[in-house]
């Protein structure tokens, strides 16, 4: 590790084009470790591209990554070891259909990181406790809700004792009586110190919960701010306007 | 309890109009001149004939030391021949027997023709199946290659067979690779076969994949998991699932397909009811049967597959 551990994940100036579309414009930033920072925006501001460049899911033409203290576009880094570390909860949950809850969990331990199947099964059970789905283990995705197919995905990335967590709008796929029971999962997980990059449209965990926030619109990264400045005084004219829209 | 009445007066239609076209098609049978002898076909699928165990030269008939074998000692001063399993005796000890005398009979039950042929259409159609399997399915996860080079190849050979007659392919399998690569016949059919049904195992394949959700992917990446191990543990399982119904079709068209390969004298089944055509003067009831074991077979295959289906169905 040649970098410091503060800062876990450091992007200077990222470009991501789709074809002619410039999605990310010059997007600089810092996490440190234990951070809880919270990108918010509009549709289509590139905050979900953002997070997924952060292991990457997609690759960016231009910049500099450094994640974990892993230089991402070095020649000799080996991506499937970075996303070991790097755990991802998506919108859609994305659990495996084939499989039971348990399953979900203990698959890549298994598989990936080849750990003892006694020590991978034990912890996989106490995530499922800890997430509060002790009594559904056995059951496939299709026999779950919304909120618990999220929880499992949340073990599931845990189960790899990741470094950092990212949540690619994690409520957004829920029925609003289940938006509740994800968030406090999350806000147990930064209550232990995880470091965690959520994009998010739950105003309120923001504010609750992130060190930080990010505004971003049209690809560019606008403000950075902590959550009092930025919802209680929003400095940028363009933020202004967004919350006025969704507070 | 009124729908209930009308599924059963539905069904009642339907069974009178299986009746009504079996009973035109007895009634279509009785306008030409033509004998039905279905007793004739029987021979050619099981024969319970007994068999005849003819004498291999001239000689004297003796009895074994044992008491029960027969031994004909030959007049050329070879070996004598010994027949140890008969069932009845013809001939007695003593005899002067020239060369095919029947010395006995043997009562036992013979595979006809028919039979033969049928297990020759079970292997190829077995072969050829794990063979298109496999190859369908390399071809298929090539088709759908980031890499240029490994995707055109996969669609070339898509392409060019699903392009030509499977008659065609036979015979060049077996006229020009089979004289070039020196292959047996019963090697280059299965290979016609192989080939042939692989390009369209691919499109299934393909198609199949494609149909899972980018998120699996995705999420399997996310989690550390390589493309390959992706690909093993998340994404094929699913999409073989979804798979296996038009896999149970292509591979039901390979049994019916194999029938082709009796142009290149397989004595596949439809060869042997070819054969059985000429030798029973029966070609309508021997065509029949010939049509019933195909539906037997591609019946058991379909069972089979809903089967597999109902137990990979756990997690829906």
């Amino acid at each position: 590790m040649t970098n410091t551990p503060e800062k876990i994940i450091i992007a200077e100036g990222v470009d991501k084009y789709y074809g002619k579309l410039h999605a990310l414009k010059d997007v600089t930033t810092e996490v440190h470790r234990g951070e809880v920072v919270v990108i918010v925006g509009p549709s289509g501001s590139g905050k979900s591209t953002f997070l997924r460049t952060l292991n990457q899911l997609e690759k960016i033409q231009n910049g500099k990554l450094v994640v974990d203290g892993i230089d991402m576009y070095a020649k000799d880094t080996n991506i499937n070891k970075l996303r070991e570390n790097v755990g991802m909860v998506f919108q859609n949950f994305n659990l495996f259909p084939h499989k039971t809850a348990l399953e979900n969990v203990m698959l890549s331990p298994r598989i990936v990181a080849k750990r003892d199947k006694k020590e991978v099964e034990e912890h996989s059970r106490e995530l499922m406790y800890k997430v509060g789905l002790a009594e559904r283990m056995d059951n496939y995705p299709s026999q779950l809700s919304g909120g618990q197919m999220q929880r499992v995905a949340i073990a599931r990335a845990l189960a790899m004792r990741p470094d950092i967590m990212l949540f690619d709008e994690p409520t957004s796929a829920l029925d609003p009586e289940m938006v509740g029971e994800v968030l406090d999962v999350m806000k147990g997980l930064a209550a232990e110190g995880m470091t965690m990059v959520v994009v998010t449209h739950e105003m309120g965990f923001a504010r609750e919960v992130a060190d930080r926030v990010l505004f971003m619109e049209d690809g560019a990264l606008l403000v950075d701010e902590k959550p009092e400045a930025f919802f209680d005084n929003p400095s940028h004219p363009r933020l202004k306007q967004f919350l006025s829209k969704v507070l | 309890m009124q729908d209930q009445q009308r599924v059963w007066l539905w069904n009642i239609v339907f069974a009178a109009i299986v009746f009504a076209m079996g009973y035109s098609v007895y009634l279509a049978s009785g306008k030409i001149d033509y004998t039905w002898r279905w007793d004739r076909v029987a021979p050619y699928i099981i024969n319970t004939e007994p068999q005849e165990i003819a004498a291999p030269g001239d000689g004297t008939l003796e009895l074994g030391s044992d008491g029960k074998s027969l031994q004909l000692v030959l007049d050329s001063g070879d070996d004598p021949f010994i027949v140890t399993e008969y069932s009845t005796m013809v001939a007695a000890e003593g005899d002067l027997i020239f060369e095919g005398d029947i010395i006995a009979t043997l009562d036992d039950w013979q595979t006809g023709p028919i039979i033969e042929g049928l297990i020759v259409t079970i292997e190829i159609s077995l072969y050829s199946l794990v063979i298109a399997l496999a190859l369908g399915l390399l071809v298929g996860l090539m088709r759908i290659s980031a890499n240029p080079a490994v995707r055109n190849l996969a669609i070339l050979y898509i392409e060019v067979i699903r392009g030509t007659p499977l008659l065609v392919q036979i015979f060049i399998m077996y006229f020009f690779f089979g004289t070039v690569l020196d292959l047996e016949r019963f090697t280059a059919g299965v290979i016609a076969l192989s080939v042939f049904t692989a390009a369209y195992v691919a499109e299934i394949v393909r198609s199949g994949i494609q149909s899972i959700p980018v998120g699996q992917m995705e999420a399997a990446r996310s989690l550390g998991m390589s493309y390959p191990k992706a690909m093993i543990y998340i994404i094929l399982p699913q999409a073989f699932k979804r798979t296996l119904p038009p896999l149970a079709g292509q591979f039901i068209n390979l049994i019916k397909d194999s029938s082709l390969v009796s142009v290149i004298s397989i004595t596949d089944l439809t060869k042997a009811g070819r054969e059985v055509v000429s030798g029973s003067f029966a070609p309508f009831e021997v065509w029949f049967t010939v049509a019933l074991l195909y539906l037997v077979l591609t019946s058991a295959l379909s069972w089979a597959i809903q089967r597999l289906e109902k137990r990979l169905s756990a997690s829906d």
